[in-house]
């Protein structure tokens, strides 16, 4: 078999600290199917940032990946955000929420896709992608779990006597692994396989579960623990004339090898095994479609049905956030608002009011920042301790039990507040979570992520500047407890809060204590509190827009 | 009330309570908590470097100087939000100044400033006499009307008072009624919080904490003469 230059590798929209290089970076991922027609106004935040509407192409050519399964379609490039296909353009937006109201996990629908060689199960695959109605799809192919060769394998794929169709080819182990924590919303790390050596890149491709998950590749039927995880299967059933004669093509005409060669591995190895391993899980199968990505009556049905399956796991945070009856409750035992003094009524009134220059926003806001920090890590356990003082008695005093503190700010808002955190922690380790809402579906989106290495041993200040409906603060959440971080070592701040807001967070995270220098009643349409301060980061930045805020 | 303003509230030593009703309404500590208590205790301990010293002297510095604008007067205040929405909030007056006793009360200037970019600065120099040990003022230094002004007298270490009382005394000879001036304090000792007391009642007091032992090294480790 030999090689491809395209792979199926998928970009990923977040990345993690455990992306060691740049390379594993811009590789890595998910592939986020955006419906979108339109290009850079696709996701308009509540404040417009330019999103990238594709990723930066891979320099290297040396790492590209060479295939000797599966045919991989022009259209899905390892490096771009984006699907071309007619005339819509898919994006690998955001991700949107992978948890339901409550802030709890919403398993991911999982589809299996298995056929045989050149079958066409990408294209189906690509297909339901683009059919379906959800904005967050993560395709994982069977391919990433080849397992290393060693010598003398590796010597025999040279000469084309390697079976890599054989189920022996493949770590079953760890595809249920990297299957089940991605079916629980984790985050896993998806080893990268190399055809040129039959060995695993030191890199791995970080993914997250999505709101479906599609599993690809020759055997996904084959083992009884995979086949249990698969909440629709599904089998892409072509002439075997049809995939030899695709596979004769591709292999010829793309990548340059001898008919001799590619009939001897065909008639040794990729036709006994399809007969042999292949073939018979078919009758696992939900579906089998005829003539793979052609057959859109088969794949318009699987449509139908998954986006059924998906409305009934609830999926569309914040709206129900918004027009939730918690309205009425009292306020959480996790609130801690700073008392309401007049300094802090008399910071409040320069910030909300729309006539307050820039300057001067910018100055009264660091100014209460400050306060609402210092008052949050008073909220941090202390100790008991006694120090010597220079006048020769000794002290009863405190300290922080914790020096593990770390800050992370939701952008763009929130990264306002770094610079408090900073002046009054030492050396603090700071990270970013960039959510934006998209104006198509009303959701928040996860861009972008990067936290402390150990993240689960710090206490974490979560910082974003106003919280109205809550959708982004539990997102943000959401994504902290994904690293492992106690859901008790979370400490939310903000300088402004709407009540729905606290009620939404507190109800779905009743641990994560919440710190705000003012409580607004109200909420209206387009999501801002009520009086509120307008949009805090457009303010502070200086990018409004020349539009209404109501 | 949410959980948060009771803690802060019930949090309060007995110590602090007691001396709190002893030295009349004037007379208020910062709101403590353990984050506050953390910092005096870097600064109480000798074995602090200069470099944190002057760190956490500066955030529990800013930590006073907030709370003492916060007994500065105001009046109500509604302004029109960005979402069009009415806010009632409230304005300090104008014709505050700030007046710190040399030295080491102008290691607050600079958390005054981070607060009130062009807020007016006054100087008091009072020096004690190497014979009489009474203090004195041998330079004060205030902007011309400082007589109509709110006046936050800046500083950080009283143990004795006779200092403060000094200083004072020099604002009222310029016409500073006592019921203006705001004296911001770290550390103060329940002696010199009697003595300042007893010559002006009208004063208010700020301090973050009210300890027989007063840390007189702050001066000197503050600006490294020590």
């Amino acid at each position: 078999m030999s090689q491809n230059p395209q792979s199926i590798d998928v970009p990923s929209s977040c990345s993690s600290e455990s992306d060691t290089n740049e390379r594993a970076e811009t590789e890595n991922g998910t592939i986020y199917s955006h419906d979108s027609g339109y290009e850079n106004e696709m996701c308009c935040p509540a404040s417009p940032i330019t999103v990238p509407s594709s990723r930066p192409r891979l320099a290297s050519s040396t790492n590209r990946r060479q295939r000797t399964t599966s045919t991989s379609q022009n259209t899905i490039r390892p490096n771009e955000a984006i699907i071309r296909c007619n005339q819509r353009t898919i994006y690998t937006a955001g991700r949107p929420p992978w948890y339901n109201t409550m802030g709890q996990q919403v398993e991911p629908f999982v589809i299996g896709i298995c056929g045989g060689s050149a079958s066409g199960k990408t294209t189906v695959a690509q297909k339901i992608i683009e059919s379906l109605d959800v904005p967050w799809v993560t395709l994982l192919s069977m391919d990433c779990f080849y397992k290393i060769l060693n010598d003398k394998q590796h010597e025999a794929a040279e000469r084309n006597e390697y079976n890599f169709d054989h189920p022996d080819a493949f770590d079953f182990e760890l595809m249920v692994d990297v299957i089940k924590k991605l079916k629980e919303g984790r985050k896993v790390e998806v080893p990268v396989y190399n055809f040129v050596t039959h060995a695993r890149e030191p890199h791995t491709k970080t993914m997250y579960g999505a709101n479906v998950i599609i599993f690809e590749g020759i055997l996904t039927f084959h083992s009884a623990e995979v086949l249990e995880m698969l909440d629709m299967k599904i089998f892409v059933d072509t002439d075997a004339d049809i995939r030899l004669a695709r596979r004769l093509k591709r292999d010829i005409s793309q990548r340059g090898r001898d008919l001799e060669g590619v009939l001897k591995q065909y008639s040794t190895m990729v036709k006994p095994s399809y007969s042999n391993y292949i073939a018979p899980t078919m009758q696992h199968a939900d579906i089998i479609v005829p003539r793979g990505g052609e057959n859109i009556v088969a794949i318009q049905l699987i449509v139908q049905h998954v986006n059924t399956q998906l409305q009934l796991r609830g999926f569309k945070v914040r709206e129900t956030l918004a027009h939730s009856e918690m309205q009425h409750l009292p306020m959480p035992n996790s609130l801690y608002l700073l008392p309401e003094t007049p300094q802090i009524k008399g910071l409040h009134t320069f910030i909300r009011n729309a006539n307050t220059s820039r300057d001067e926003f910018i100055f009264y806001s660091n100014r209460l920042i400050r306060l609402v920090i210092e008052y949050a890590l008073s909220l941090m356990p202390f100790k008991n301790v006694s120090v010597e003082t220079p006048q020769g008695i000794s002290y009863e005093g405190k300290r922080m039990s914790s020096t593990k503190i770390c800050g992370v700010s939701i952008l763009r808002a929130g990264e306002t507040m770094e610079q408090a955190v900073s002046e009054v922690c030492k050396n603090i380790r700071i990270g970013k979570i960039l959510i934006q809402t998209n104006q198509q579906t009303g959701e928040p989106e996860l861009y972008y992520l990067r936290l402390p290495k150990d993240m689960k041993d710090y206490r974490v200040i979560l910082m974003d500047a106003t919280v109205a409906t809550g959708a982004a603060a539990i997102m943000a959440i959401r994504v902290l407890l994904d690293h492992d971080v106690p859901e008790e070592n979370i400490l939310l701040v903000s300088l402004l809060m709407a009540e729905i807001g606290v009620h939404s967070i507190a109800y779905a995270f009743p641990k994560v204590q919440i710190v705000t220098s003012a409580l607004d009643p109200e909420i209206n349409d387009k999501f801002y509190v009520i009086p509120g301060i307008g949009n805090f980061g457009d303010r502070y930045y200086g990018t409004e827009p020349n539009t209404e805020y109501s | 009330m949410t959980r948060s303003s009771d803690n802060n509230m019930g949090n309060v030593s007995a110590e602090v309570n007691q001396m709190d009703v002893d030295f009349g309404k004037n007379f208020k500590v910062l709101r403590p908590n353990d984050q506050i208590r953390e910092l005096q205790t870097i600064l109480r301990d000798k074995s602090t470097s200069r470099s944190d010293f002057k760190f956490y002297a500066d955030r529990l510095i800013r930590l006073v100087i907030e709370e003492s604008l916060n007994q500065l007067p105001y009046s109500d205040c509604s302004v029109v939000t960005p979402t069009g929405a009415i806010y009632d909030g409230l304005k300090y007056r104008s014709g505050n100044c700030g007046v710190s006793i040399v030295r080491s009360g102008e290691a607050m200037e600079t958390g005054l400033r981070e607060c009130c970019r062009s807020i007016r600065i006054g100087k008091i120099l009072v020096e004690s006499d190497p014979e009489s040990h009474e203090a004195k003022v041998v330079y004060a230094r205030f902007p011309e009307d400082i007589s109509k002004r709110q006046v936050l007298l800046m500083y950080p270490i009283m143990s004795t008072g006779n200092t403060v009382v000094q200083a004072v005394n020099v604002l009222k000879e310029h016409g500073v009624p006592e019921q203006s001036i705001i004296l911001s304090n770290l550390f103060c000792t329940p002696v010199a919080a009697q003595m300042v007391i007893q010559h002006f009642p009208d004063l208010k007091i700020l301090t973050s904490e009210l300890h027989s032992t007063a840390p007189n090294h702050f001066g000197q480790k503050y600006f490294g003469t020590d």
